[in-house]
């Protein structure tokens, strides 16, 4: 069963589980690929996590000289592999998002893979596994798009990937408390 | 004088036109040039050495299959940009030890872990030494003559290089290049094995087939060729022609996969040099600032470049609001993502973004 990466940004209370969570990762060295972001950070305390959102068609790997970004057969879009990234930093100046990070010690960029090594097998990345909050999820499609229904409010605002992303996703976003200004039910 | 001047683009354009393809003429022009190169050094085709002729073959192949590699990457994009500039950028004085760096002692592997550093050394230079014996061996570019008793004559291009004493140290280290090569490649590969089997970073990412068949390869050409010298030395050269079908065997079939699975970063790696010098040169020249924030976060020329390769993909980020998210550095690009996530300005808040790092 395919299971994507689901994200409720508005469920976030900004515990940062997800870095530490990232950085135990198999591969990722102890470093975290994920961002936390405060929304307004002098006036509230909401935050929001921003991940790699695994584009269908990805500027990163277009943009790779050294075909060092592969796209894996569930759709992740992986880290350089070490052997071809030659430094140049094409794809963090192409990603939209400015998700890729870059080591200029190890001439190495590296980025969220899904934590490939589970998420090939259906476990969900460490990120995912983690969140105390069910802001980050893995879900099948059957079940985002219960969601959809769940949060239909019948004015076609559903909020989700595409009018607020520069393209198709492997990943989903939701949040539908914020932008419609009501306030979520569990 | 127009007309002169007519006739010279014409012969220009047919000797292009005499090739069928890029891959073609490369093809043709290394082949022509590998000949060239082995009348010279074989006094006109009077020292070949026949006993090799398996790896002349291989070699062969192995160029076909690398200019098939190499071309079809080259026309990608970015590739194509980076090569071209890097080619026009070549003789910055900073050359000679970004390249050293990149591509003798590897300093950035060290950065990634000393182990893996030793590891790639003695992989990496083994294969290089053997490179070195063996491919001016196979094409006769260098042979050892015997005129005095005792004594050898290395002959190079055709030229005599010099006399050395049969029993004499370079004689050894002659004799012996292949062998010291064997047990660098033996000892790095093994190195490599240990860490894939033990490692579990390593262990989570590989794949039988990418990661550790060409380890495997290196390690049947290295144990076949120091089964050799040991059939050799210790054996009376029992078994020893049948062995040396099967280290013909190794290199060959290696050579063929060279240019299509890990090994292929060995040729494309010069490219690091490039862009390590197109980001060096572009960067002095002019920096673009971001709209949002002011900090000055990579060259135009770089930007601009992004820029025409993902329009040629057909991928542009003009926002609604007349942002193009070209224009904004990594940070102001993050939070204006979750300025559109939540409807408000994060990117417009004066506050530097909070650490990111889960070390705290």
């Amino acid at each position: 069963m395919k299971k994507r990466l689901y994200l409720e940004l508005e469920n976030c209370i900004g515990c940062r589980s997800c870095l530490a969570a990232c950085t135990q990762c198999g591969g990722h060295e102890e470093r975290n690929r994920n961002y936390v972001y405060d929304v307004n950070p002098l006036v509230n305390r909401q935050t929001m996590p921003l991940m790699c959102l695994h584009c269908v068609n990805p500027a990163c790997a277009r943009s790779c000289p050294a075909q060092a970004i592969q796209i894996h057969e569930t759709g992740a879009v992986l880290s350089a592999l070490v052997e071809k990234c030659i430094g140049c930093q094409n794809c963090t100046i192409a990603c939209p998002y400015g998700i890729p990070k870059f080591d200029t010690e190890q001439n190495l960029m590296y980025k969220c893979d899904l934590c490939i090594d589970r998420s090939k097998d259906g476990i969900p990345p460490m990120c995912a596994s983690v969140c105390p909050t069910n802001t980050l999820q893995w879900l099948t499609d059957e079940e985002i798009e219960a969601k959809q229904k769940q949060f239909n409010l019948d004015n076609g605002k559903w909020v989700t990937s595409m009018p607020y992303l520069e393209g198709e996703t492997n990943v989903k976003v939701n949040l539908p408390g914020i932008l419609q200004g009501v306030t979520k039910l569990f | 004088m127009q007309a002169n001047t007519s006739t010279t683009k014409k012969t220009e354009s047919s000797v292009n036109d005499a090739f069928a393809s890029h891959f073609a003429k490369s093809m043709f022009l290394s082949i022509v040039g590998l000949l060239i190169l082995t009348f010279i050094g074989t006094r006109m085709f009077t020292h070949v050495d026949l006993n090799l002729y398996g790896y002349m073959v291989g070699t062969i192949v192995f160029i076909g299959g690398f200019f098939y590699r190499f071309i079809a990457w080259g026309e990608r994009p970015p590739t194509k940009l980076f090569i071209k500039k890097g080619l026009k950028l070549l003789f910055r004085k900073s050359t000679p030890k970004t390249a050293v760096n990149h591509l003798a002692i590897f300093d950035f592997i060290r950065n990634r872990g000393v182990y893996r550093w030793v590891q790639h050394i003695l992989i990496g230079w083994g294969c290089v030494l053997a490179c070195l014996v063996t491919f001016p061996l196979v094409f006769s570019w260098m042979y050892f003559t015997m005129e005095d008793n005792g004594y050898y004559t290395i002959v190079l291009f055709g030229m005599n290089i010099m006399n050395v004493k049969a029993d004499g140290i370079i004689a050894w280290l002659s004799y012996n290049a292949l062998n010291i090569a064997a047990i660098m490649v033996t000892a790095g590969v093994c190195m490599a094995l240990y860490r894939r089997l033990k490692n579990m970073q390593a262990r989570a990412e590989q794949k039988f087939i990418y990661d550790f068949l060409p380890l495997y390869l290196l390690l049947f050409i290295s144990i076949t060729g120091l089964l050799l010298t040991v059939q050799n030395v210790f054996l009376h050269g029992w078994m020893q022609p049948q062995m040396s079908l099967i280290h013909q065997f190794s290199v060959i079939v290696t050579l063929i996969y060279l240019p299509f699975g890990k090994l292929a970063h060995i040729p494309f790696r010069p490219v690091s040099v490039f862009a390590r010098n197109y980001r060096e040169h572009y960067g002095e020249q002019h920096m673009k600032e971001c709209k949002v924030c002011g900090d000055q976060f990579v060259s135009v020329e770089q930007s601009n470049d992004v820029i025409q390769v993902l329009g040629v993909n057909e991928i542009d980020f003009n926002m609604n609001d007349g942002f193009n998210l070209a224009e904004l550095c990594l940070p102001c690009r993050r939070k204006y993502r979750i300025a559109k996530f939540s409807g408000f300005a994060t990117h417009q808040v004066k506050v530097k973004e909070a650490n990111q790092n889960a070390n705290g």
